[in-house]
């Protein structure tokens, strides 16, 4: 198989030296740390101060006092109650009081800070109306959309049920006692009947996942294809006749293209892994918890994208060979496509019920396998055999594919001219 | 001896005959004319013989051996007519690429590159990429690639097409030096002037099937003197008659084909009664052209067809 070596090196090396190989491998990475770290860099230093008048109506002087202190109590922020408010960030909520007098008409008051509102956007401010018990709190801003607003009603809520419960003949003490907040801690179990801390991050390392796996496949599978209408279009192939197979011509494309993608892969996982390690303790001061990427899952991911690769690659090579210019290739390629984009419609169905008999069923069948099964291996742990099998599966098909493109192939690579109909296609498998 | 050798063979595709009991040798060290029009079945027999599809019927050996193994590949050398290069590879790795494919170790495909690029004149084009290479240059690359192994049986689909008159005569140079270090060659080609300057032998296919073949200077000699080159001054009405089968004019001649049974003393003496002035009268063998378009057409091409 010298000849095959040959073609696999040439394949890696022509696009391995370019530079979109470079600034696909290398930027990547970088992209997904910035998507990463940004929002949570936004989330724990944005905000600053925001300055809210709060125009009180309730005539319970102690209420303005009380949500000061709530949010004062919140903006020195434990790591446990950051986990509580998730996205709150440290804004600080600066309040300033304004009174509406027992005669004064509220409305009124409200028009004109309205007003200076729709001209200066750092005009904020909050409406108490009604007694401490049914207080309805109105906020009128600009930007309503504030993850942090969700700390100025905690803040709010917190400090009515603080007044009631005094109301009602309690102490400090005993209030800070009795609303002490409880956690509920989540543990997985995994299939091996072990338990194991975490899993609300599983949905995030399951979404990257099959987002990679799709996005690589698709996008390595289409280089095999390119390649073989190049090869192809410009007549290359009529020489490469004279001295390969067209089977290990095919061969030889596939697996150099698909070292191309492992390589960029590898150093994807690479990063991915020096970003958990190093990452998650940089990051997790912050009090935002990063989701963990286990090895053994960085393994399986390698293992399906090796295995979804092959299997759409000889597809993709089929069809290079069956069409004569990359706009025939466009329609051609539907059908294969479409194979690999099914799952990226349904994983929402698995994801909400991964050990259904459906699920389990769809992650079996192999063009889904590599998205599905990966998907479910990120958020359920499915017994060793569900994952075997499926890879088994997978490796019967591609045997298959690999068996069919070939005959395909081998006869379409020369021919040029109209597209092939289905029944031409039959043909070409048997000729000698 | 023989080193390409079809016998008996058939090629179909579905219900499409492409090549039809289709057999003729090829004898070591000379340059055969494998001619016919397009969509005769010259580059389906061409495939078979380089094996990249093999034939349904027959057999086709090559170097006394059946075409079975990829290994007999490495003595053949195939410049396909449709051809290419990578666009995004230098000259000299894709040189090397092809020259590995072949068995050619990457030390020894590099001197040769060098040594080919040097004589074909391309040597400063080494480290460019084809779309920064004219056509002429691109296809000197390719008939590089495909004899960089050296090998015993070349076969050449039109290798001089877009090629300037200098550079015609440089390849023509290099295919004349190989034949006389014993390599053979077979040569396809629509230009019938390079086939009578080149080719010791010919077969010319039709329709899926051999009409013609031979030495080349026997089947000339098979179709005889039937043809006058005339040179003349003067009126034509002489010509049309019950004489000629066919009249082509050129510029500064006439080629006259005769009837079978024709007398060509008669054309002159005719020619003189009618007043026109006589500079040359040649009685020759027809050209090449002229028996190609017969033996496709069987008729020929029209009368007084100009020529350029």
């Amino acid at each position: 198989m010298k000849k095959v070596l040959i073609i696999i090196k040439r394949e890696y090396l022509v696009r391995v030296r370019t530079r979109a190989f470079l600034i696909g491998t290398i930027v990547t990475p970088l992209l997904m740390l910035a998507l990463i770290t940004l929002p949570i860099f936004f989330a724990t230093r944005g905000g600053g101060v925001r300055r809210v008048t709060v125009l009180d109506q309730t005539g319970e002087p102690d209420l303005f006092d009380a949500i000061n202190r709530s949010l004062d109590s919140r903006s020195e922020s434990s790591e446990e109650t950051n986990r509580n408010d998730p996205g709150v960030g440290r804004t600080r909520y600066v309040l300033t009081r304004r009174v509406i007098a027992p005669g004064e008409e509220l409305q009124t008051v409200q028009t004109e800070f309205q007003r200076q509102a729709g001209q200066d956007p750092d005009i904020t401010y909050l409406v108490l109306r009604g007694g401490l018990d049914k207080l309805e709190p109105e906020y009128y801003a600009k930007n309503t959309s504030d993850f942090s607003i969700g700390t100025l009603e905690r803040a709010i809520n917190d400090a009515v049920a603080n007044l009631r419960l005094r109301r009602a003949g309690l102490n400090p003490s005993q209030i800070s006692a009795y609303t002490k907040r409880v956690e509920m801690k989540r543990n997985k179990i995994t299939s091996s009947g072990e338990v194991r801390e975490g899993g609300g991050t599983d949905f995030v390392v399951a979404f990257v996942m099959l987002f990679f796996i799709y996005i690589s496949v698709l996008m390595y599978g289409l280089f095999v294809m390119r390649g073989v209408i190049e090869e192809k279009q410009s007549r290359i192939v009529e020489v490469l006749v004279s001295s390969v197979k067209p089977a290990q011509m095919m061969l030889g494309k596939v697996i150099g293209i698909g070292a191309v993608g492992l390589t960029q892969i590898g150093v994807w996982v690479l990063s991915a892994l020096v970003l958990t390690t190093f990452g998650v303790s940089a990051v997790s001061s912050r009090g935002v918890s990063m989701p963990s990427l286990p090895v053994s899952l960085l393994v399986y991911f390698v293992i399906f994208f090796v295995l979804g690769y092959f299997l759409f690659a000889t597809l993709y090579a089929m069809v290079g060979s069956t069409v004569s210019s990359e706009e025939e290739a466009q329609q051609a390629q539907f059908p294969v496509t479409i194979l690999l984009v099914v799952p990226m419609l349904i994983f929402n169905m698995i994801i909400a019920n991964p050990t259904s008999g459906a699920s389990i069923a769809l992650s079996m069948v192999p063009f889904f396998a590599p998205t599905l099964m990966m998907m479910r291996i990120a958020v359920v742990n499915p017994p060793l055999w569900q994952i075997l099998l499926s890879m088994a599966i997978m490796v019967a098909t591609i045997l298959g594919c690999v068996w069919l493109s070939a005959r395909i192939y081998r006869v379409g690579i020369l021919m040029y001219g109209k597209r092939p109909s289905i029944a031409e296609l039959g043909r070409w498998i048997r000729y000698s | 001896m023989d080193v390409v050798e079809l016998k008996n063979v058939t090629k179909r595709f579905d219900q499409f005959v492409a090549v039809r009991d289709l057999s003729f040798s090829v004898r070591q060290g000379t340059i055969f004319g494998l001619l016919g029009p397009n969509g005769a079945g010259k580059t389906t027999s061409i495939r078979m013989i380089v094996n990249i599809t093999a034939p349904d019927e027959g057999e086709v050996s090559v170097m006394g051996r059946k075409h079975v193994s990829t290994e007999l590949q490495q003595h053949i050398g195939y410049l396909p007519e449709e051809r290419g290069l990578y666009k995004k590879m230098k000259i000299g790795d894709q040189l090397v690429f092809f020259a590995n494919l072949k068995d050619i170790a990457t030390a020894e495909a590099w001197r040769r590159v060098d040594q080919w690029l040097e004589r074909l004149e391309l040597s400063e084009w080494k480290n460019k990429k084809p779309p920064d290479l004219s056509k002429g240059m691109q296809q000197k690359v390719q008939f590089i690639a495909s004899i960089i192994h050296d090998p015993e049986v070349m076969i050449l689909d039109e290798p001089f097409s877009g090629l300037d008159p200098v550079n015609v005569n440089l390849l023509k140079g290099v295919i004349i030096d190989l034949k006389s270090r014993g390599k053979t060659v077979i040569f396809s080609t629509h230009q019938m002037e390079q086939v009578e300057q080149m080719c010791d032998d010919i077969c010319l296919i039709n329709h899926s099937t051999k009409v013609l073949s031979g030495s080349l200077k026997e089947v000339k000699r098979r179709y005889g003197k039937n043809t006058v080159i005339l040179d003349y001054e003067g009126p034509d009405s002489f010509l049309g008659t019950d004489l000629i089968k066919r009249h082509n004019r050129f510029p500064n001649y006439s080629e006259i084909l005769l009837n079978d049974s024709a007398d060509a003393q008669e054309v002159l003496r005719r020619a003189l009664a009618a007043g026109a002035r006589v500079n040359r009268f040649e009685l020759v063998e027809p050209s090449l052209n002229e028996i190609f378009i017969e033996c496709v057409t069987g008729k020929g091409s029209n009368g007084n067809q100009r020529q350029e």
